[in-house]
This record gives C-alpha cells, sequence and structure tokens, in this order.
C-alpha cells in the first residue's frame, strides 16, 4: 500500500480513512481543567448511568442495553484504532475471543475465582496483542487489513480443531461457571444472566474505556499518534520513533478488545467459535463505523444500535442485508456516521438560526 | 502425496487462480480491494444452478460470466466511478457492505438449503491420467483455469487494451495525461473481474457446495492469496494461488490434523517477511 501512495500522487491520501471519515479535530490539548472537567463530568455520567435499570424495567431492553454496551466496548477499540492509527482491523476478533476464551477455561477448567479470571483473561489478551502488535504494525493500508484477518481467522480455526477438543470444547464452545460462593462485583453464577444485575459491571468497564481514550486522545501521546496517521515518514523525519506509538495504541485496543471479551463470557456464562469468527469482526468493525469512529462515543451508539437490530431483525433473518445497507450509507453518506452526522446536522442547524437572527437585525 | 491428491490441489489453486487474478486486476486498476469478489463468486455458483435446472451446464458456463459481468460493469458505474475520489480503504469498506447485501439477496431469493448442481453427464465419470483414475470433471476445471491463465496473461502483454490496463495499473495519473481513458479501462477490467470471478462460481458449483457460507470462505482465502502475491500484480496472485492450493493439500495429507491453520501461517509469514507481497509491485 505505501506503493499506492506513491503510484498516486493525488490528493487523497490512501491510506487514512479516519482523515476522510472524520471533520477534523477540535480543540485538543490536556491542562488540569480540562482534565478535572472532563473527570467530573465522567464522574456524573457513571453514576446517572447505574440508575438505567430503574429506568429500563423490560428486561428485553435492558438486555439490548447490557450487550450492546459489551459490543460497544469492542467496537470502541477497533474505532481507537482506526481513528487514531488509521489501522483498519479485522482481526480484533482474536483478542475478543481469546480472553472470552480465557476467562472459560480460567473458571471453569482451573476453578478459579471470576476476579481472577478476568484479570487473566484481560491481561492474555493484551500480551497476546502486544505480541501480535510488534509484527503487524509497520504493515500498512490494505495488508494489515488481510493480515489481522488472516490472524483471527487461524485463531479461529485453531479453536475448533478436534484435537483441542478437552480445552475449548471445539465447536460446542465452553460453559463458563464458577464457584457457588464466589462472586464478581458483588454478582453470583446464578443472578449473571440478569441484565439489571450485570449492568454495573458493564457501565462501569464502559465509562472507564471512554475516560482513558479521551485522555489518551487529547494527550501529546494522541497527537504524536494522529501525526504519524497523516505522515508517517513526515513524522519520522521530525525525530519521532514511529513504530512504538503505534504498537503502544494496538496494545491499548487490544487490551480493551479482551475486556469486552471477558465481558461477553461473563454475561453469556457460554464461549463459542463464534466469538472469534468472520463475522464478529466484520460486524464489531460495522459497529465502528456505522456508529462513527471519529467520535468518542460513536462506536458505542453502533454497537447499542447493531444489537438492537440484532434483536429485531434476527427472526426474519435480514440483520446481514440491513448491516450492509448501513454500511454503504455510512460510508457513501454519513461519513462521520450516526454521531458525525448529528453533530453536523446540530452544527447546520446552529449556523442557519444564527444567520436568520443576523438577518432579522 | 499421490497424483490424485497432487491434482486435488491443482484444482482448488485453479479456483483461487480465477478468482484472484480479477481481484488483482481490479486492485491495480482502482486501488480497491474488492471484499464483493466472494459474493460475485457465490452468485456465480447459484446463477450455475438456475441455468442448470432450465437448460445444462455448458450453457451456464457461458451464461453466468456474463451476467456476472454485467453486475461488475453495474458496480464500475455505481460504486467505483463515482467514489474514485475517495479513499480506497473506503470504497474497499462499501464493497464489503455490498457483499453483505448480495449474499443476503441470494439466500432470499433461492433459500438457504445447499444446492445441487450436477456436473455434465460427459465429465460425469473418472479419466486415466498416468494410470490413475481421477474424476473428469476436476480435470476441467484445471484445464478452464489454464486457459485462462495463459488468455489472460497474453491478452495483457500484447493486446492494445493489455497494454492500457498495465498502464494505468502502473501509474493511473501518467496513463491520462497521456490520453489513456482510465474509466474505460476501468469498466473493461472490473467486468471482466467480475466475469472471472462468476466462471470460477459455475467451476466450482458441482464440485463444492452451493451454499450461503460458500462466498465469505473463499474470500478469506483469496484476499489472502492476493495480498501475499503482492497486491495488483497478477502473476503474483496466479502463482500465490496455485502454491497456496498445492500448500493446503500437501498439509492435509502430511500433517491433516493442523492443515486448515496452513494457509493462514504462510500468509502471516509471508506478509510478515515480505510486507508488499512475494511479486513486490509488478501488473503482470
Amino acid at each position: 500500500m505505501s506503493t499506492t501512495a506513491e503510484q498516486v500522487p493525488s490528493e487523497v491520501p490512501a491510506t487514512d480513512p479516519a482523515a476522510l471519515l472524520a471533520p477534523a479535530p477540535v480543540g485538543s490539548g490536556l491542562d488540569r481543567r480540562t482534565v478535572l472537567r472532563g473527570l467530573g463530568l465522567a464522574v456524573v455520567v457513571l453514576v446517572v448511568g447505574l440508575f438505567v435499570p430503574d429506568v429500563i424495567s423490560d428486561p428485553t431492553n435492558m438486555g439490548i442495553a447490557t450487550d450492546g454496551v459489551v459490543l460497544g466496548i469492542l467496537a470502541l477499540s477497533i474505532g481507537f484504532l482506526a481513528h487514531r492509527s488509521g489501522l483498519i482491523s479485522l482481526g480484533h476478533t482474536a483478542f475478543y475471543g481469546a480472553s472470552a476464551y480465557g476467562l472459560a477455561i480460567a473458571t471453569t477448567s482451573w476453578d478459579w475465582s471470576p476476579m481472577q479470571a478476568i484479570v487473566f483473561a484481560v491481561l492474555g489478551g493484551t500480551v497476546l496483542g502486544l505480541v501480535i502488535g510488534a509484527f503487524v504494525v509497520r504493515t500498512p493500508g490494505v495488508s494489515f487489513l488481510v493480515l489481522t484477518l488472516a490472524i483471527g481467522q487461524a485463531l479461529h480455526q485453531l479453536v475448533v480443531q478436534d484435537s483441542v477438543r478437552e480445552t475449548t470444547g471445539a465447536y460446542d464452545g465452553l460453559a463458563v461457571t464458577w464457584g457457588a460462593d464466589d462472586k464478581v462485583a458483588g454478582i453470583a453464577q446464578a443472578d449473571i444472566g440478569n441484565a439489571a444485575t450485570f449492568w454495573p459491571l458493564a457501565w462501569v468497564s464502559l465509562v472507564v474505556v471512554l475516560v482513558v481514550l479521551w485522555l489518551v486522545g487529547r494527550s501529546r501521546f494522541g497527537r504524536v499518534l494522529e501525526a504519524i496517521r497523516e505522515n508517517e515518514e513526515r513524522a519520522r523525519f521530525s525525530g519521532f520513533n514511529t513504530y512504538v506509538p503505534r504498537l503502544i495504541a494496538f496494545t491499548l485496543s487490544s487490551a480493551i478488545a479482551s475486556l469486552a471479551g471477558a465481558l461477553f463470557a461473563l454475561k453469556a456464562s457460554f464461549v463459542s467459535p463464534d466469538t472469534l469468527s468472520f463475522v464478529t469482526a466484520g460486524d464489531s468493525l460495522i459497529a465502528a463505523i456505522v456508529g462513527g469512529f471519529a467520535t468518542l462515543v460513536g462506536p458505542l451508539v453502533g454497537g447499542v444500535v447493531y444489537i438492537y437490530a440484532q434483536s429485531e431483525l434476527s427472526d426474519s433473518g435480514n440483520l446481514q442485508l440491513f448491516t450492509g445497507i448501513a454500511l454503504v450509507v455510512a460510508v457513501v453518506f454519513l461519513r462521520g456516521g450516526i454521531v458525525g452526522a448529528v453533530t453536523d446536522g446540530g452544527r447546520k442547524l446552529r449556523t442557519i438560526v444564527q444567520t436568520r437572527k443576523g438577518a432579522g437585525r | 502425496m499421490d497424483l490424485a491428491q497432487l491434482l486435488n490441489g491443482l484444482a482448488y489453486g485453479a479456483l483461487l487462480m480465477i478468482l484472484s487474478s480479477g481481484l488483482a486486476m481490479i486492485y491495480g486498476l482502482r486501488g480497491v480491494m474488492n471484499f464483493a469478489h466472494g459474493a460475485l463468486y457465490m452468485l456465480g455458483a447459484y446463477l450455475a444452478y438456475e441455468v442448470t435446472q432450465r437448460t445444462s451446464f455448458w450453457a451456464a458456463l457461458v451464461l453466468a460470466p456474463l451476467l456476472l459481468a454485467a453486475v461488475g460493469a453495474a458496480l464500475e458505474l455505481g460504486v467505483f466511478r463515482r467514489l474514485q475520489h475517495r479513499s480506497h480503504i473506503e470504497v474497499g469498506l462499501v464493497m464489503f457492505g455490498a457483499a453483505l447485501i448480495i449474499e443476503r439477496t441470494i439466500v432470499l431469493i433461492w433459500g438457504d438449503d445447499t444446492l445441487p448442481v450436477k456436473a455434465p453427464s460427459a465429465l460425469d465419470g473418472t479419466a486415466n491420467v498416468l494410470g490413475t483414475d481421477y474424476p473428469a470433471y476436476r480435470l476441467l476445471i484445471i484445464g478452464v483455469a489454464a486457459v485462462m491463465a495463459v488468455a489472460l496473461v497474453l491478452w495483457l502483454k500484447r493486446s492494445r487494451t493489455g497494454l492500457h490496463i498495465r498502464a494505468a495499473s502502473h501509474d493511473t495519473e501518467t496513463a491520462k495525461i497521456l490520453g489513456i481513458d482510465v474509466d474505460r479501462v476501468s469498466l473493461v477490467v472490473v467486468a471482466l473481474g467480475a466475469a472471472l470471478a462468476g466462471l470460477a462460481g459455475v467451476l466450482a458449483a458441482p464440485y463444492f457446495s452451493v451454499q450461503p457460507g460458500m462466498g465469505q470462505s473463499i474470500l478469506i482465502m483469496v484476499l489472502i492469496v492476493v495480498v501475499a502475491g503482492g497486491v495488483g500484480s497478477i502473476g503474483g496472485a496466479m502463482v500465490a494461488a496455485l502454491a497456496l492450493g498445492l500448500i493446503q493439500t500437501a498439509g492435509n495429507v502430511w500433517i491433516p490434523s493442523v492443515a486448515v491453520l496452513v494457509p493462514y501461517l504462510v500468509a502471516i509469514a509471508v506478509l510478515l517477511w515480505r510486507p508488499s507481497g512475494l511479486a513486490g509491485k509488478r501488473v503482470a
């Protein structure tokens, strides 16, 4: 792909979709006031969010909200990497699935407590991300996409092998069971399937992820990442190490995907090879794009919308059709995804209102 | 590995070769990875089922690629040409969405079930290849792929259009300045690429099962082939496709327990060793 950039010396940068999908970042930088304001807002959001189960009483809708948040965290990890590094990954299922399997194996086979298992699963997924990232982040553009796809699919094939049936359950998957006395965040095994009970764990994880991504995005490190995304060569000639920041971004992204995988396995009490499938990889990427990964909450919105659509369309089997249409519409017409379109619309409306006011005077 | 297994590897590699040469051509010209290639292949197979039901397999072998060429032309006019000023990855994502739409539409028309397509009666039996009895139909796949490969390379190297394709793939801007109508060349290339995907679909229909997951599973292999062969290089893609078919078969014979992993591991190794693929940047 690096050759393509040279080959087509047009105004179109071939390898940074984010630049085109995203409006230019409005104001960045981190001073103490901004940080305090952001953290304050996060605390408010955190506390208010904990009351969601009181508002949504219907268990089906609560289930959609919880699953949406978990998928949203996965989409956030993919969107972060795409936005900040311009690296589009079709292989984040590797970390998501590895972590889900890690949790299932640690609890069910090794009798670990669920809290230990979560730590193990997320750490395991992160280390996997670090190792894979060390090899792949140098690979540009489409090669990166295909390489991550190949790695994710290799893991999928590995897990469904008959020779590892003892460990992974092959196509049957693995149940997640832990001791009757053990609790995770105050939830016992018997209640974990209840979305309202599970919600606080998912919500707190989400807010922590959002705060981390926000801080990273606004930090100097985030600016360096963007400089590398815009023009790797120029950043390198300006004296920046361009490899380590991308590796850190990839590892952080895989850590977040691992967190989503662990949450998914806990909530479902079951892990299947689907967590590693091409469909999961594609749909979580689509959720990030349709939601709009150029904004902080875009991928989260995409994840929730996807889960909602899934619950509405699962009977007809047309989910795939609408996912495809949503992706085409989002890329061709909306550009910044749902959230981008909404903020754009808001800005336009404000401009219209202001011009009207100006004209009235 | 005996001769029959070797030929199986060749037949699979031949299908991958037909698919990946089309994908590589489109990539070379438009810079876009056509994620709908697997869906086009699937459409070819389902059209083969439909036409074979009504007339004969031989009619399908001609008709399906022609219909797919029309689909390709529509994709060029509706997607590639309109979005040529967008980033290549964005257009690739649009094709990814198009693939989902096409695949689901196919299932809505023909249903979820696996459909049977019979090989033509003349090729139903086995043929004797150097003392081994081998299904004659699979020899047809290898034969068609070989003819296609030679014809394609000759066309690219000798004809005027081929020259224009190579020029435009190498450097679109300069080709435009020199008076090559890149949009027209692209129409030819995308229609031909889609037709080749349809041809592969028809050929695969009696060999593999015609079922809803067929496009996705082969797409992954073809992407690996094209990227490992060197993105945009048709020759590289052809060689990589044959190699992958043979490697996969060898894996099945020698290390059956992990054979399905072999293509991925080889591709990962190749890409880590040479990120721009085996052939680097050579068009044909």
